[in-house]
């Protein structure tokens, strides 16, 4: 028997087992569908809006009504109106409003009459997106009131319209966010919170695939099958399972950047390319750990607890450079990490393959783990002297 | 009679919380996934996020104007807490290809008109190009520049107030019309890990006992035994000491992993607080009662022990967004908010960033307080409904196993009738 047809023999078995127990393409394909449709429908508004701002207005002038008639016609806010302080303290509290802002008696009185009147904004910084947003959305409100009523006086004194902008405004920024221009909350998280989670389903169907020929002692059958060839095994476990993942990696990148249009500076096939790789990789450091830990139950529940560490670990919500230096070398072991780098380079800035060819590199390294352990898994299958279950 | 029902029924449950406790502590992986991930995995989010700030982020100046006011603000930038100005670069080129390195995270360009519209008293413009990689850098750079600009911009104003004929108080009042204080009580510095740990504290709790019970009824049925086996004396009777005896164990467990990761990991990380710990008590028996219940309607569905690994593990993170700790409740879409309300997380978690991080108390939190309460009832006749079914397709194993065979032998023939003909378009 030739390499090739051991392997198409491995390939045969492994679709006569996908076909007799579902759970491998529930794990998988469902899955995958699952998660993609819920972040991708969960954020598909990019930038929250109507975030509920709560407003005690004790001066009920026509100022400060006019303050939150435009609070609420901003898109990000809408206004709820409290009687007194304390009850919309609660709610902030509670985390039914983002933010409290508190217009004092005598607001307008004391515009009117130049006396510097305080307002007060509290914001609730344990909702983040929904408190910052808050925040930034009464700051800009007031800088307006603030500026209208600055205009006014301006006019009064004479001054000419040319030149009351350069007095209102003096120094301006313009701001470029680079990679992702229209500041998309969905597209930010989407692009990294899915092949996350591809990269955990690949470690855990890969890991319960090899596991489960232990548990039930079928290894032999397998191994038999293959003139006691490891390799010819693994691989033709692993060939399949790397076309399955390609095909579901490959169709989210298209979802991603063709179908929901998320901003990519580079071309798609090198984000293809960055998928392909962290299929590989992932399917090794599943490889590995099931060869480490030929035990089925213990070998998923490492997989387990190393893969959703990996969502943190990755840095694309805190920057790795923000974590204590001691975990810093652990964010390498994750190979969604050096997706994400290439994601940086081809997405945001569009580099030339030479700045990026690193992390292809350290992908590929990650494909000679299997070799440390394939002799002692092969120990395994072939004797069988580890725990069943 | 009363009383001896009474004390059947005692005895019947403590026989089933001591034959479950012993399957608990008998069973490796599934104290494995109790201990090192209700212990250590507390521990290690709280390290991973212990910083919590992202501070300096490395910029690139491009000064073209090169007057004094742009220096000052680079001065000023560079003092910032966000900002560090690692590069000062002769044009935007140079600056580009560092951001393309990712030598630095953003870039400040002052273009060359910057002073002399300063001086001529028109709107200076400069302007930032931010790496939206990570939100964070964004926000850096943002708040670091805003604020020099801020400080800036007064400053500048009340010198032309005054040029245009206003005196020194004149100008104040006119710049400062309206003073304003903004107060972010509970996060004061927007800090990642205080928002982040809030929240996924009491969603461990949920996830490692659904991981641990799904383990372990798993086991149970590859080995042929029922989680749910009613004591044959009963008739049929009994589901409610089988529920309330089995989920006792859960409950005593996770009430002990519980206080750990609600009370004592945060102390040990210096974590804000605020809350009252008998208010958090008494959210914690609430929560457990429910996550237990919550369990057991949903470990049913689990036929083998690692099933609940393979299509389950990708709900934590998901449960995570429902929660709503970063994007709003209020901008939820409709399906998903009504999901959300299947998971005990999405009410317990917002009670105790509530309750113990923006120190509410239990009367603010109590909406939230009655939707467990809603959900614990409906979880609980849900897991009573499951062990009755479970026991009546017991009872009737044998005609229903042989009704499922031939549907299966059907299946797999067919099966691999499909295999073959891939094996046949494989060899041509």
């Amino acid at each position: 028997m030739t390499f090739w047809q051991k392997i198409f023999s491995v390939v045969r078995r492994e679709l006569r087992i996908w076909v007799r127990r579902p759970i491998y393409l529930l794990g998988t394909v469902a899955v995958m569908a699952f998660c993609t449709i819920f972040y991708l429908s969960f954020l598909k508004d990019g930038v929250p809006s109507d975030v509920p701002i709560a407003v005690v207005d004790l001066d009920r002038s026509s100022t400060s009504r006019n303050f939150c008639q435009q609070l609420d016609a901003t898109q990000l806010g809408k206004v709820i109106y409290y009687d007194d302080f304390s009850s919309a303290r609660a709610d902030l509290q509670g985390g039914r409003v983002t933010s409290v802002c508190l217009i004092p008696e005598g607001f307008n009185r004391d515009i009117q009459a130049q006396r510097q009147p305080h307002l007060s904004f509290y914001i609730n910084g344990l909702y983040f997106l929904g408190g910052s947003l808050a925040w930034k959305d009464i700051l800009t409100m007031v800088n307006l009131t603030s500026g209208a009523v600055q205009r006014q006086v301006l006019r009064m004194k004479g001054v000419d319209e040319n030149e009351i902008m350069g007095l209102l405004r003096p120094v301006d920024v313009d701001v470029h966010q680079i990679g992702n221009p229209t500041m998309n909350y969905g597209a930010y998280l989407a692009n990294m919170m899915i092949p996350a989670m591809l990269q955990m389903v690949i470690i855990i169907v890969l890991i319960y695939s090899l596991g489960t020929e232990l548990k039930y002692g079928t290894s032999r059958h397998l191994l038999q099958l293959t003139g006691d060839d490891i390799y010819a095994a693994v691989s033709g476990k692993v060939a399949l399972y790397t076309l399955l993942f390609t095909a579901i990696g490959w169709t989210i990148e298209i979802i991603l950047y063709k179908w929901m249009d998320f901003p990519l500076a580079g071309r798609l096939g090198e984000m293809l390319l960055a998928c392909f790789l962290l299929v590989l990789a992932s399917e090794a450091v599943a490889i590995l750990i099931i060869g480490c830990v030929p035990v089925c139950r213990f070998a998923l529940s490492i997989g387990a607890l190393y893969s959703v560490l990996g969502l943190s670990l990755t840095g694309f919500t805190l920057p790795v450079e923000a974590m204590p230096l001691g975990l810093r070398g652990l964010t390498m072991m994750y190979p969604l990490r050096y997706y994400y780098q290439i994601y940086v380079h081809v997405g945001i800035f569009d580099n030339p393959f030479g700045d990026w060819y690193v992390y292809v590199l350290a992908m590929l390294a990650f494909c000679f783990l299997p070799f440390l352990v394939l002799k002692r898994l092969h120990s395994a299958y072939d004797k069988l002297d580890y725990a069943r279950n | 009679m009363r009383n001896s029902y009474l004390k059947r029924w005692l005895r019947d449950a403590l026989g089933i919380f001591n034959l479950e406790l012993k399957n608990i502590l008998n069973d490796g992986g599934v104290m494995i996934i109790f201990i090192a991930a209700g212990f250590f995995y507390p521990i290690l989010y709280n390290f991973v996020y212990k910083n919590g700030i992202l501070e300096d982020t490395p910029i690139a100046v491009v000064d073209n104007a090169d007057c004094s006011d742009s220096r000052r603000m680079i001065r000023e930038m560079d003092a910032t807490r966000e900002i560090e100005i690692a590069y000062e670069c002769v044009s935007m080129e140079e600056a580009k290809e560092l951001f393309r390195q990712r030598k630095v995270n953003g870039i400040i360009y002052f273009p060359a008109d910057f002073g002399e519209c300063l001086a001529y008293k028109q709107t200076a413009k400069f302007s930032i190009y931010a790496d939206m990689s990570s939100f964070l850098y964004y926000k850096n750079l943002l708040m670091g520049s805003n604020f020099v600009m801020l400080h800036e911009v007064n400053n500048i104003k009340i010198e032309r107030y005054s040029f245009e004929g206003l005196t020194d108080a004149q100008a104040d009042q006119a710049v400062n019309t309206v003073l304003y204080e903004d107060i972010n009580p509970y996060n004061r510095a927007f800090s990642y890990s205080i928002f982040l740990i809030s929240a996924i504290l009491m969603l461990i709790i949920q996830q490692v006992m659904f991981y641990g019970m799904s383990m372990s009824v798993g086991t149970m049925r590859e080995e042929n035994r029922s989680f749910a086996s009613l004591p044959d004396s009963l008739k049929g009777r009994g589901v409610g000491r089988v529920v309330l005896g089995r989920g006792a164990v859960y409950w005593l467990i996770f009430m002990i992993i519980g206080i750990y990761v609600t009370i004592v990991v945060p102390a040990m990380f210096h974590f804000p607080q605020r809350g009252s710990f008998w208010d958090i008590m008494v959210l914690l028996c609430l929560f457990v009662t429910v996550s237990v219940f919550f369990c057991m309607a949903w470990s049913t569905l689990v036929t083998r022990r690692e099933s609940a690994f393979i299509l389950f593990l990708f709900m934590s993170p998901v449960c995570v967004f429902l929660t709503g700790f970063s994007w709003p409740t209020s901008a939820f879409p409709v399906f998903w908010k009504y999901f959300s309300y299947l998971f005990p997380s999405t009410f317990g978690c917002q009670a105790f960033i509530n309750l113990n991080t923006a120190g509410a108390n239990l009367e603010i939190i109590a909406p939230l307080l009655r939707a467990l309460c809603i959900q614990g009832v409906i979880y609980f006749v849900l897991a009573c409904i499951a062990v009755y079914i479970e026991n009546f397709v017991l009872k009737r194993k044998d005609e229903i196993d042989s009704a499922i065979r031939s549907v299966e032998d059907r299946i797999i023939e067919r099966g691999e009738r499909i295999g073959d003909r891939i094996e046949k378009q494989l060899q041509r």
